[in-house]
C-alpha cells in the first residue's frame, strides 16, 4: 500500500508491505523500518541489519535480554507447555498454559533469548512468582 | 458495544480471540446461533445446538490480581439474571457452571492472555435458553431453560441483560 503523508510542510512517501515471512516493511522515504507481530496482535520493531545478517531471525529480532527468568504472574496448574528447551523464543511468542479458577490463561514472552532450562512440567501446580523458563 | 452476529461458527471464544488479537475494541461481542466446535475447559466439547445463546465478550483489561473472579462474577450475574426473568432457582457450582434443578444449564470459559500484565481477555458464555433437545448423552446432566418453563425465551434481551451487569459490576471492580 503506497500513501503519501504531509506533516507541517514537509510530504512524506509511505510504502507499507508484507513479505512471506510476515514481516510487515514500512518505507518512509528511503528508509525502511520491519516490524513483526506478536501473539497479543502488537507490532515489534525488528532490527533489519541482523535479521540480514542472519538466518536466526527470532534471535535477532531481540534487542536486549532484559530479564533471564519468565516468572508466572498468577497461582495454577501448568496444563500445556508448548516450548522445549533449546528452543528461540521471541517477545510475544505462547509459552504455556496455567489452568487457574476453570479459566485458560496464555502466558506469553515479554523477552526472548534460547531456553536453557524449563523448571516445571505439565500438571503441576505453581504458584504466582514461581520461576517456570530461564532464558540465555 | 459491537455485536458480531454469526448464525453457525466453529466457536466464539476463538473468533473473539482472534479479533482480540488484531485489536477489538473492549465490549465487543462475538454471537452465534449454533458453534460447530464449542468447548469449555480444556478443550472439552460444548454441545452448542441451535436454541441456545453463544457468545464470547472482549473484556476490557483486568489487573491480573483480579483475574481471578472474572467467571465467578459472571457466574452469579448469569443465576440473578435466570432467578430475576423466570422465577427459577439456579443453582452456581462454582467457579464456572450454572445449574438447574441440578442439571447443567450454562458454562462459562474465560481465557486470558497475560504476560506481566493482562494482554487480553475473552469471555465465552454458553446458555441453554431455548434448546429443546439434549444430546442423549447430555440428558441427565443438561437441561434448558425453555425446557424448565415450557416457553420460549427472548435470547436478545437476556444478552443485554448479561453485558449490562458484567459492565457495571467490572466498572465496579476497576474503580
Amino acid at each position: 500500500m503506497k500513501t503519501k503523508i504531509k506533516i507541517s510542510k514537509k510530504s512524506y512517501d509511505i510504502d507499507i508491505s508484507e513479505d512471506k515471512d510476515g514481516l510487515i516493511k514500512v518505507k518512509i522515504d528511503d528508509e525502511e523500518f520491519i516490524f513483526s507481530e506478536n501473539e497479543a496482535g502488537e507490532l515489534i520493531q525488528c532490527d533489519r541489519e541482523k535479521i540480514e545478517a542472519g538466518k536466526e531471525r527470532i534471535v535477532n529480532f531481540c534487542p536486549v535480554l532484559i530479564e533471564k527468568e519468565i516468572k508466572s504472574p498468577i497461582a495454577g496448574v501448568i496444563s500445556e507447555i508448548f516450548v522445549k528447551e533449546g528452543d528461540r523464543i521471541n517477545i510475544g511468542q505462547k509459552l504455556l498454559t496455567i489452568i487457574a479458577m476453570k479459566m485458560e490463561n496464555e502466558l506469553v514472552s515479554e523477552n526472548c533469548g534460547r531456553i536453557k532450562k524449563i523448571r516445571i512440567k505439565k500438571d503441576q501446580f505453581i504458584n504466582a512468582g514461581d520461576i517456570l523458563i530461564i532464558l540465555e | 458495544m459491537e455485536i458480531l452476529s454469526y448464525g453457525k461458527i466453529n466457536s466464539t471464544n476463538l473468533k473473539a480471540k482472534e479479533l482480540a488479537k488484531k485489536g477489538s475494541k473492549p465490549w465487543t461481542i462475538v454471537l452465534a446461533k449454533e458453534q460447530s466446535s464449542g468447548y469449555g475447559k480444556s478443550k472439552k466439547i460444548w454441545s452448542s445446538p441451535a436454541g441456545g445463546l453463544y457468545f464470547s465478550v472482549i473484556l476490557p483489561k483486568s489487573n491480573i490480581e483480579d483475574l481471578q473472579t472474572l467467571t465467578i462474577l459472571a457466574a452469579f450475574i448469569i443465576a440473578k439474571v435466570i432467578k430475576e426473568n423466570f422465577k427459577l432457582e439456579p443453582l452456581i457450582k462454582l467457579p464456572n457452571d450454572v445449574l438447574l434443578e441440578g442439571k447443567k444449564i450454562c458454562g462459562i470459559l474465560t481465557e486470558n492472555v497475560v504476560g506481566k500484565d493482562v494482554k487480553f481477555s475473552v469471555m465465552g458464555i454458553g446458555l441453554n435458553t431455548n434448546v429443546e433437545k439434549i444430546a442423549p448423552e447430555l440428558k441427565n446432566i443438561a437441561t434448558s431453560i425453555k425446557m424448565e418453563i415450557g416457553k420460549k425465551v427472548d435470547n436478545e434481551k437476556i444478552l443485554k441483560q448479561i453485558i449490562g451487569e458484567l459492565k457495571h459490576q467490572l466498572k465496579t471492580i476497576s474503580d
